[in-house]
C-alpha cells in the first residue's frame, strides 16, 4: 500500500515535470534561437544548426544537473557531480559550438551605416535605409526612461506621503479617483493625446513623450508608495516631531529612508516601462534622431530582416539584455511590491 | 488688553498654520494633481470635443457635426465584423490562456519542488519581461512561412509535414490569441500562485487523511480559495485585452486585410492610418466609457477600509 502510493506519487510528479517541460519549450526555444543566431550566423541566413547542436549539449547537461541534485547523498557529492557535469558540458560545447561563435553580427555597434554593409554582402548595393547611430537611440531610451523614473519617483513619493499622513477635505474622493485612474486603460487616450501634443507643439519631441509617460505611470506609483508609507510606524515620525522637526523635515530625513524598498521598486518598474515603451513613441515620435531603442529595433527588423538575420538578432540581444538584468536584479523588490502593494 | 493680545497671537498662529497647510498641500499634492488633470482629464474632454468635429488629416476643424456617430451606428459596414472579432479574441484569449492556462501553470508549479517551480514560472515570465518589439520579432521568426521558420522546421522534420505552413494567412485569429495568451497567462499564474501559497497547509493534510486524491484536493480546497483571484484576473484581463492592440499591430498589422483588426486597433488604424481623427475619437469614446466602468468595478476588489483609513496624527 505504502509502496503503491509512493509509486503513484512519483508517477504524478514525473507527469507534472513532463507537462511543464513540454509547454515551456515553445517559449525557451525561440529565445535560445535568438541568442545562438546573434553569436553564430555567418551568411545572414537564420540557420538552426547551431541551435540544435547547442541543445544537444545543454539538454543532457540540465538532466545531469537535475540527477546529481536528486541523487547526491550529501553536499560534497552534489558539488563534485555538478562540477564534473559543468566541465564535460563546457568541453562538449567548446568542441561542437565553439568554432561557430563570433561577434561580427554586432557590427551595428560600431558602424552606423551597417545596413549598406550587410546588403553589400549579399550583392545589393542600393536601397539600404539610413539608420541613426545605435548609441543615439540608446541615449534617447536612457533619457526617456531615466527622466521618467526621476519625475515619477519624486512626484509619487510626495503625493503618496501626503495621502497617507494628512487628513484633508476631499481625501476620500481623491483616493477613490486615484483607484479609478490606476485601473484606467491609458491606451484609449492615444488619439486625443496625439492631437493635444500637436496643438501645444510637443509632438515629435522627447519632452512631450516623457510627460505623457510620467502621467500614465503616476497613479500606479502613488498607489504602491502609499502602501509603503502606510506601513511605516507612526512612532518614528512622532518622535521626530516631538524632537522639534517640522513635518517636511520629518518626511525627508526620517520617513523617506524607511521606504527605500518602495522607491527602488517603482524606480525599476518605471525605468523598465520607459525602456520598453513602443506604441506611444511609435505614434508620437517621427524624426529618426528621436528614435528610441524600441523604434530602432522595429526598423532594423523591418529593413534588414529578409537580408541578415544575424544582425537583427544581435540588435535584439542588445535590446533585451538590459531589461532582463533589471528584472532579475529587482525581483526581490518587485515581489515586495505585489505583496505590500495593491494587488492583494 | 492682555486678553486681546493673546487672541491676536492665537489668531495669527491659526492663519499661519492654515497658510502652511495650504503650502504643504501645494508642495506635496500639487505636481501629481496638475499632471493627472493635464494628461487624463483634458484628453478625455478633447476626445469628446473632437468626436463632434470633422477633424481629419489636415488637422484643421472646419465644422461641428454629429456625422461621426451616425457613421458608427449606421454607415460603417466594417464595424460589425470588427466587434465580432473582438469578442472572439477577448474571450478566446481569456478562457484559454489568461485564466485556464494560468491556473494550470500555478497548480503545476506549486505542486513540484519549489526551485523547479520557480524556474518554470520564470520561463513563463520571459515573454512579459521582454520588450514587445522583441517578443513579436521572435514570433515572426518562429512562424516564418518558408522552411527556415522554427515552427516549420519542427513540423516538417518531426511531424513529416510536406509543405511549409503559413500561420499568418492560415489561422490569423488563432495566431493573435496564442501570441497574446503567452503573455497573459503569466499574470494569472503569479496571482494564483500567491493565493495557493496562502491556503493553510493543514487543510491539505486533513483532506489527505480523509482519503482525498489530488483532483479532489484541487476541486474542494484550492478552487474555492481562488474564487476572488479568478474573478479579479477575469475582469482586469478582459479590460486590458479589450483596449490593447500593441502585439497585434506589431505581429499582423491588423491584417491580412482587416482579419485581425480588433476594435482598439480599428480605432488606431482609422485615426493614424486613414487620418480620420474625428471618427477615431468617436470610436475611442466607447472604449473610454468601458474603461471607466470597469475601473469603477475595481472598487469592489480593494480593501476600501484600509485604503481610506484616517491618518492618526494631526501635526503640521
Amino acid at each position: 500500500m505504502a509502496a503503491r502510493s509512493r509509486y503513484m506519487h512519483r508517477a504524478e510528479s514525473v507527469a507534472l515535470y513532463g507537462f511543464l517541460v513540454a509547454v515551456s519549450l515553445p517559449i525557451i526555444l525561440p529565445y535560445f534561437w535568438l541568442v545562438t543566431i546573434a553569436f553564430s550566423a555567418r551568411t545572414g541566413v537564420a540557420e538552426t544548426m547551431v541551435l540544435w547542436r547547442s541543445t544537444l549539449v545543454l539538454v543532457p547537461a540540465v538532466i545531469a544537473f537535475w540527477l546529481t541534485a536528486m541523487l547526491a547523498r550529501n553536499r560534497r557529492q552534489m558539488w563534485l557531480g555538478m562540477a564534473a557535469t559543468a566541465l564535460v558540458a563546457a568541453i562538449a560545447f567548446g568542441l561542437l559550438v565553439g568554432p561557430d561563435l563570433h561577434l561580427r553580427n554586432f557590427i551595428f555597434l560600431v558602424e552606423p551605416d551597417f545596413a549598406s554593409v550587410v546588403r553589400s554582402r549579399v550583392g545589393e548595393v542600393h536601397g539600404a535605409m539610413q539608420f541613426p547611430n545605435v548609441w543615439h537611440a540608446f541615449a534617447n531610451s536612457l533619457l526617456i526612461a531615466g527622466a521618467q523614473t526621476v519625475i515619477v519617483v519624486t512626484v509619487a513619493s510626495l503625493a503618496a506621503y501626503y495621502l497617507s499622513r494628512w487628513q484633508f477635505p476631499g481625501r476620500a474622493a481623491m483616493l477613490r479617483s486615484l483607484l479609478v485612474l490606476h485601473a484606467f486603460p491609458v491606451l484609449t487616450l492615444i488619439v486625443p493625446m496625439f492631437l493635444m501634443l500637436y496643438w501645444i507643439g510637443l509632438l515629435d519631441t522627447l519632452f512631450g513623450v516623457i510627460l505623457v509617460l510620467v502621467a500614465f505611470e503616476l497613479p500606479f506609483a502613488i498607489f504602491i508608495m502609499k502602501g509603503f508609507f502606510d506601513a511605516v510606524p507612526w512612532d518614528i515620525e512622532m518622535s521626530a516631531l516631538t524632537d522639534g522637526a517640522s513635518r517636511r523635515q520629518a518626511f525627508l530625513r526620517v520617513v523617506l529612508p524607511q521606504v527605500r524598498n518602495g522607491i527602488l521598486a517603482i524606480s525599476v518598474f518605471t525605468f523598465i516601462r520607459g525602456w520598453e515603451e513602443y506604441i506611444f513613441v511609435f505614434t508620437f515620435l517621427v524624426r529618426n534622431t528621436n528614435w528610441t531603442m524600441s523604434l530602432y529595433m522595429y526598423y532594423v527588423r523591418d529593413d534588414v530582416m529578409g537580408v541578415d538575420y544575424g544582425v537583427v538578432s544581435a540588435v535584439g540581444v542588445f535590446y533585451l539584455v538590459p531589461s532582463l538584468i533589471l528584472y532579475v536584479a529587482a525581483q526581490r523588490y518587485l515581489m515586495q511590491m505585489s505583496i505590500g502593494g495593491v494587488k492583494g | 488688553m492682555a486678553a486681546t493680545n493673546e487672541l491676536t497671537i492665537e489668531r495669527r498662529g491659526h492663519t499661519r498654520s492654515a497658510a502652511r497647510r495650504r503650502a504643504n498641500f501645494v508642495i506635496f499634492l500639487g505636481p501629481a494633481i496638475v499632471l493627472t488633470v493635464l494628461f487624463f482629464v483634458i484628453p478625455v474632454l478633447i476626445d469628446i470635443a473632437v468626436s463632434f468635429t470633422d477633424l481629419s488629416r489636415s488637422l484643421r476643424i472646419t465644422k461641428f457635426t454629429t456625422e461621426q456617430y451616425q457613421r458608427i451606428f449606421q454607415g460603417d459596414r466594417r464595424l460589425p465584423q470588427v466587434i465580432g472579432l473582438t469578442f472572439i479574441y477577448v474571450f478566446g484569449t481569456l478562457a484559454i490562456f489568461n485564466v485556464s492556462f494560468g491556473l494550470v501553470l500555478a497548480l503545476a508549479t506549486t505542486s513540484i519542488n519549489k526551485a523547479a517551480g520557480g524556474f518554470f514560472r520564470g520561463v513563463w515570465l520571459l515573454p512579459r519581461m521582454s520588450p514587445s518589439v522583441l517578443y513579436i520579432l521572435l514570433w515572426l521568426w518562429a512562424i516564418n512561412p518558408s522552411e527556415v521558420g522554427l515552427l516549420n522546421q519542427v513540423l516538417m522534420h518531426a511531424f513529416g509535414l510536406s509543405k511549409p505552413l503559413d500561420l499568418m494567412t492560415a489561422a490569423p485569429i488563432a495566431l493573435i490569441i496564442i501570441a497574446n495568451g503567452f503573455i497573459g497567462a503569466s499574470l494569472g499564474m503569479i496571482i494564483f500562485t500567491a493565493a495557493i501559497r496562502g491556503i493553510p497547509e493543514h487543510l491539505f493534510h486533513a483532506a489527505r487523511v480523509d482519503g482525498a486524491g489530488t483532483l479532489a484536493q484541487i476541486r474542494f480546497i484550492t478552487l474555492p480559495a481562488l474564487r476572488w483571484p479568478i474573478s479579479f484576473v477575469t475582469i482586469y484581463q478582459t479590460l486590458s485585452l479589450l483596449v490593447s492592440f500593441e502585439y497585434i499591430l506589431l505581429l499582423t498589422k491588423g491584417g491580412p486585410f482587416y482579419d485581425t483588426t480588433v476594435y482598439a486597433l480599428y480605432v488606431y488604424r482609422r485615426a493614424f492610418e486613414s487620418g480620420q481623427y474625428g471618427y477615431g475619437a468617436a470610436l475611442a469614446l466607447f472604449l473610454i466609457v468601458i474603461g471607466v466602468a470597469v475601473a469603477l468595478l475595481g472598487w469592489r476588489f480593494f480593501d476600501m477600509e484600509r485604503l481610506l483609513q484616517r491618518p492618526r496624527i494631526e501635526v503640521l
